[in-house]
């Protein structure tokens, strides 16, 4: 009787950390920083901080596709970056739409070349991806000599700072048509379903007649166009896309704000929503600890504190589950 | 084909370093010359040294993403320690403490069950930014001048740090090829299941592979830091991918379970001969860290098209 019990108590436990334990900490964080730092509660600050959670948690979209499929990318920071000064250089020759369009036409395609490496060549994902890593911000550099390519167009420029009826600031409501468009892939058409299945278990994936490969590419090629999106939103923000700062520590939040969004790192099933909540804690965290006035390699001491941190919750729900991960 | 791919396996970093030598050699008479020689293969042992750390972690299955910060926490350590306590006691210190390091990865990988690629990824972050801490952001001078004996003077003619990498070279060697430890680390990246059931300490196994991963990492901290003379908390950008290409160019399987050091010490010397090229054609930088990139894609490739030939061949039944 006492093991049954127990049992109870661990699954009722795990479940409620699945269900509430993000937006309880989100809260905590939110309550927190309001009190140590007076501008923080702003609603200025606060809507500001949507804004810029939107620049994490759109590529986190993309990454939890790649996670439930096994996978990682490990390159977005720079592909950030490269898709980022190339798309404004074009700005001058084929106006801001053009711009904004080949920015994630090309950011597409990056990805798509991620996942052909992945998957027809059979190479680990974060290994491709490192030396994507490299190799995106290198040519960033050298595209550029390392001079940022500053950037006047203003329908570019809307998708980092224009607001909608003047309070609410477009990035959200790009988080949000993205977050749906993703949610609708994932739960309401059959790829979604493929895509859960190839993550959960691959060969009984490809014997029940799915192109694994096919899934693989499509979200990388998918995580590439979110992040195009990503770095139109971050380069309107600065006014200039940087080759050498832009998307800085970029993989790593998109990455933390995943799994602590409740994702498991070995593939499965994943939670769009666990990683939206996820990537406002990380932006949130961020920027409280600036207002704070804490020094900024502490801050870096502390997202890989968080990471461990987050990874290893996650592995204690699946525990309390009774999943195992 | 299959035999083909052996071949490539066993001497196919030789053949990139002949064809590196001719294209060098034709390029520039100052090639041929003994000190540029020496300069190069010097330049070569530094990635080498880590790289047979990289090997060890490869061959268990894992992997080690920290090792560039690990050489920046020693190198601010080293120019801390110095001045207090002296040169020997500083070095030992400065390398248990990245040994610590090592400790913790594998502890937080086997125990904690979390992902080597996050986890070290994670170290790297928190290792920067104690560096950074630690260091205040700045760059500390190192005024004993003793010091710079291990990376700047010559024995025999022979520059002090191609006899570190040799020593350890012989190390690691006897460690991975000679020694019933050396058989479990293959053992466990072959088939970690298998290794556990058949009673080996996966556990102890897997956290010495990042301590001696950490160890190696800081020998080059400290070569680094004594030609450098300044401990430099931002040391080291980009080396952890360097380290990687060493490794893989080198014929390490990504798959795990077979380690090649021979081939790290001479990709090591590849990469150093690139590096002389582009130096040649005064290029920026970052064609350094371009070709970098595309040399370990490259070496990605042939590791990939080798595993699907193989596999292919021993489905039709080829010995292989």
């Amino acid at each position: 009787m006492d093991e049954l019990r127990s049992r109870q108590l661990k699954q009722k436990l795990g479940l409620f950390w699945g269900n509430f334990g993000l937006p309880l900490i989100f809260i905590l964080i939110v309550i927190v920083f309001s009190i140590t730092s007076p501008n923080f509660a702003t609603s200025y600050n606060l809507l500001s901080n949507f804004g810029f959670a939107s620049y994490v948690g759109i590529a986190a979209i993309g990454m939890t596709f790649v996670i439930m499929t096994g996978n990682f990318d490990i390159s977005i920071g720079s592909m950030l970056a490269l898709v980022g000064v190339l798309g404004s250089s074009f700005i001058p020759k084929i106006g801001g739409v053009g711009g904004v369009l080949s920015t994630v036409a090309i950011a597409s395609f990056l990805g798509f070349i991620n996942g052909i490496f992945v998957t027809k060549l059979r190479i680990p994902a974060f290994i491709t991806t490192l030396g994507m890593l490299y190799v995106f911000r290198s040519l960033a550099y050298i595209y550029t000599n390392n001079v940022p390519v500053y950037i006047s167009d203003r329908f570019w420029l809307y998708f980092g700072n224009g607001k909608l009826f003047g309070v609410i600031p477009f990035p959200i409501l790009l988080m949000v048509i993205c977050y749906l468009v993703a949610y609708l892939i994932l739960r309401k058409s059959p790829v979604g379903r493929y895509i859960i299945a190839v993550g959960t278990n691959a060969k009984a994936a490809a014997l029940s007649g799915i192109n694994v490969d096919n899934i693989k590419i499509l979200v990388f090629t998918l995580l590439g166009l979110f992040v195009g999106i990503a770095s139109i939103v971050n380069s309107a923000n600065l006014g200039a896309a940087n080759p050498g700062l832009m998307g800085q520590n970029y993989e790593f939040q998109v990455i933390t704000a995943v799994v602590l969004g409740g994702t498991a790192l070995s593939g499965g099933n994943g939670s769009l929503g666990g990683s939206l909540v996820a990537a406002l804690i990380v932006t949130f965290l961020g920027n409280g600890m600036g207002l704070m006035q804490v020094n900024s390699y502490w801050q870096l001491v502390a997202t890989g504190l968080v990471m461990i941190f987050a990874v290893s919750l996650n592995k204690l729900k699946f525990y309390l589950l009774g999943q195992g991960e | 084909m299959v035999r083909f791919l052996k071949l490539y396996e066993k001497i196919g970093i030789f053949i990139l370093i002949v064809l590196a030598s001719i294209f060098l050699g034709i390029a520039t008479p100052n090639f041929l010359k003994t000190d540029t020689i020496l300069n190069i293969i010097t330049q070569g042992t530094y990635g080498a040294i880590v790289g047979f750390g990289m090997v060890l972690a490869i061959t268990s299955g894992g992997f080690d993403l920290s090792v560039d910060a690990v050489v920046a926490l020693t190198s601010v350590f080293l120019s801390i320690l110095i001045p207090n306590i002296g040169i020997p006691s500083a070095i030992i210190i400065s390398i248990l403490i990245s040994c610590f390091i090592g400790f913790l990865n594998g502890v937080i990988i086997t125990k904690f069950g979390v992902n080597p690629l996050i986890t070290t990824l994670s170290m790297a972050t928190i290792v920067r930014g104690v560096a950074l801490l630690i260091a205040n952001g700045k760059q500390i001078p190192i005024s004993v001048t003793k010091f710079t004996v291990i990376g700047t003077s010559k024995f025999l003619g022979v520059p002090i740090p191609i006899y570190i990498m040799v020593v350890l070279f012989i190390i690691f060697y006897l460690l991975l090829y000679q020694t019933p430890l050396g058989r479990h680390i293959s053992a466990v990246g072959s088939n970690e299941n298998a290794a556990r059931i058949s009673g080996l300490n996966v556990v102890f196994i897997k956290i010495i592979v990042y301590v001696l991963v950490a160890f190696t990492a800081s020998i080059n901290g400290v070569i680094r830091t004594s030609q450098a003379m300044i401990g430099i908390p931002s040391m080291a950008p980009g080396f952890t991918l360097l380290v990687i290409t060493i490794t893989i160019l080198g014929g390490t399987s990504l798959s795990g379970g077979k380690g090649n050091l021979v081939g790290a010490v001479f990709a090591g010397i590849f990469i150093s001969m690139v590096y002389y090229g582009l130096n040649l054609i005064k290029v920026q930088y970052f064609y350094q860290l371009l070709s970098v990139g595309l040399i370990l894609i490259f070496a990605l490739f042939v590791d990939g098209l080798r595993q699907r030939y193989l596999e292919a061949a021993r489905i039709k039944g080829i010995k292989v």
